[in-house]
């Protein structure tokens, strides 16, 4: 019979990341712990890493960061495969279930419409009053679980209300994304990947509750709707830090973010586009 | 009715939107400068043809007269129109080449009183005009537009609307790759010659929705533009305070999409407009809040139909106008984005010379 990991929640990653009602979904897995946890949940605010370099230093087994903001994950990594330390960050966008390596045949007619692309256009909406730098990030960390490669990123304009960056895919084709702050919509992000002959789009949900994500592919043979998960990805990072503890294999989630923090990164350093 | 040009635009746009109207519109005469084309499609509808637009204008059986002719004619032939003492004038889009003769136009219309009417299709169109019924205060909110444009080649359509004859071959060298193999000033050229005919060849069609969100219009600043293989563009640009990003791409799909969004803090408006064409009914426009969505449409008829009904109003002294000024604002507009577009190739190559 499986022991529930014992989970401990500020009421910031609480907030952010819905944990209580999550780990109740999965009762199994998980239980609330009193004193002495075996998981912590923590909010992704700045200075994120180090609070969970703390928490790990203090003899948990997992670790959930919860929406994390661009930041070096380098020192933690270490510390955290010194310890034997799972830590899984649950990203709003990238963290959905519908991008997980086991899904495999979107993943590949996504890949494939890469190949053939002519045009990335990705939008993400999030509420007014958001950080537009929190959400460039969440952006950002979605198109590249969807196995986008971004060069050249440049930043053609932002404020409160949103932003464009411009980029180009390997073979050369442009990539726009676009911030847009709005409470109209749900937060939500989509991937349209247009091919010479058709696309691929990946709507991504708001991960607040388990509306499903939307991919679909259009080829000069059809359409096709890919299988609907009607689970959060607040939920599918939990499950996968379940199954790093259990198999001691830990989660690529760091490294991945490495790279995500230096797009970003690039993008303060980017001089100023041309008009 | 009489058509100046009856090439693919008027044999598969304007003639079977013409079908479905003939309870109140009539095409009487067709010109033509390819004699074999203009004696072809008259004879579709019963009309008479010509190769001259003179003959065309003297013809007392003709009241109202389309302009369906290449860019550089439209502007004289809108104003010899007007001096004909027709009825009324539709010109397919630009209807000039120029803010000069743009004012030319106006001036002329003033001074004959002969309505003009430019066909901005998707102005006409029951879905966007119910969204402007119903979406009250949103264009003094919204900071952000966007104009997504992606569609098959155009003979997909004009093949499903009707039977063309005359169709040009579309040019070898605007292939995807072309450009790779130019360099220097000759890629240069090519991209800019792309953006402005991406501009005013597609994004047209929706910059008068763009300037109905955007008020400082003169005020417009291209941020970016880049071309897409094998024809479209990505295109960033700022009028005011308000944001737009207009993207297109013609490759080979067999699924067209065409939206239209304006987004402000708590309300957006979003449009599906159905593809030229095929008479696949008006657009769908949702009027979205955080508590509500509001589905407008579709209707029967799209706003090649809706532009010609309004002609029919015109003609018949019972609508209104659409007013000079808008017309010449749309164009200035137009015409503003695809040169500022064009110049970013030059800024473009300029930075990366920098940069290397």
């Amino acid at each position: 019979m499986t022991t529930p990991l014992l989970v401990q929640s500020g009421p910031d990653a609480e907030q952010a990341g819905a944990v209580g009602a999550v780990v109740a979904s999965l009762p199994v897995s998980f239980a609330p712990a009193g004193s002495q946890p075996d998981v912590v949940a923590l909010a992704g605010t700045a200075g994120w890493t180090a609070s969970a370099t703390e928490a790990v230093r203090a003899g948990a087994r997992g670790v959930v960061v919860v929406d994390p903001v661009a930041e070096d994950p380098a020192a933690l990594a270490a510390v955290a495969a010194d310890a034997g330390t799972a830590v899984v960050l649950d990203q709003a966008w990238a963290g959905n279930p519908a991008l997980a390596e086991s899904a495999g045949a979107a993943r590949n007619a996504i890949a494939d419409a890469l190949a053939d692309a002519v045009l990335l256009d990705s939008v993400a909406w999030g509420a007014p009053g958001i950080d537009t730098e929190v959400l460039l990030t969440r952006h950002l960390a979605a198109v590249l679980a969807c196995g986008v490669e971004l060069t050249g990123l440049r930043v053609i304009q932002r404020n409160a209300n949103g932003y464009t960056v411009i980029g180009s895919l390997p073979g050369g084709a442009p990539a726009a994304l676009q911030g847009i702050t709005t409470s109209s919509v749900p937060a939500t992000a989509t991937v349209s990947v247009l091919t010479s002959s058709g696309r691929a789009d990946i709507t991504l949900p708001d991960a607040s509750a388990g509306w499903p994500a939307e991919v679909r592919s259009v080829t000069s043979a059809g359409a096709a709707t890919f299988p609907t998960l009607y689970e959060s990805a607040h939920r599918h990072s939990w499950r996968r830090l379940r199954t790093a503890v259990d198999s001691g294999v830990p989660a690529a989630d760091l490294e991945r973010f490495a790279a995500l923090t230096a797009l970003v990164g690039q993008l303060h350093d980017e001089p100023a586009p041309p008009h | 009715m009489g058509i100046l040009g009856a090439g693919p635009v008027t044999q598969a746009i304007h003639l079977p939107s013409l079908a479905r109207l003939r309870d109140i519109l009539e095409v009487r005469h067709i010109m033509d400068v390819d004699p074999a084309v203009a004696e072809s499609v008259a004879a579709r509808v019963g009309a008479r043809f010509s190769t001259s637009v003179e003959e065309l204008l003297a013809d007392p059986a003709v009241e109202i007269v389309a302009i369906c002719s290449p860019h550089q004619f439209h502007a004289v032939q809108v104003i010899a129109a007007c001096r004909a003492g027709k009825k009324a004038v539709l010109c397919e889009k630009p209807f000039a080449m120029n803010g000069e003769e743009a004012a030319a136009i106006a001036a002329i219309s003033a001074e004959t009183g002969v309505p003009i009417v430019v066909g901005a299709m998707h102005t006409f169109d029951p879905g966007w005009l119910a969204a402007e019924s119903a979406w009250g205060g949103l264009p003094d909110q919204v900071h952000t537009i966007r104009s997504s444009i992606v569609l098959p080649p155009n003979p997909r359509f004009e093949d499903f609307a009707t039977e063309i004859v005359g169709r040009t071959p579309p040019p070898a060298a605007a292939t995807a790759g072309a450009n790779a193999a130019a360099s220097g000033a000759a890629a240069d050229a090519a991209e800019k010659a792309k953006l402005t005919g991406g501009v005013i060849g597609l994004a047209i069609h929706d910059l008068p929705l763009v300037r109905r969100f955007a008020p400082d219009f003169r005020a417009v600043e291209v941020l970016h533009a880049q071309t897409v293989l094998p024809f479209g563009y990505v295109i960033s640009l700022r009028a005011g305070s308000v944001a737009i990003e207009l993207r297109a791409a013609m490759n080979g799909t067999w699924e067209p999409s065409w939206t239209f969004e304006a987004i402000g803090d708590d309300a957006s408006l979003s449009i599906d407009f159905t593809p030229s064409y095929v008479h696949a009914g008006s657009a769908t426009a949702r009027i979205r809040t955080a508590a509500s969505t509001t589905v407008l449409g579709p209707f029967g008829h799209n706003g090649y139909e809706g532009e010609w009904r309004k002609l029919a109003e015109l003609a018949r002294g019972t609508g209104t106008a659409p007013h000079p000024e808008t017309l010449i604002h749309d164009l200035e507009f137009a015409l503003a984005i695809a040169d500022a577009a064009a110049a970013c190739v030059d800024a473009g190559a300029a930075y990366e010379e920098a940069r290397a």
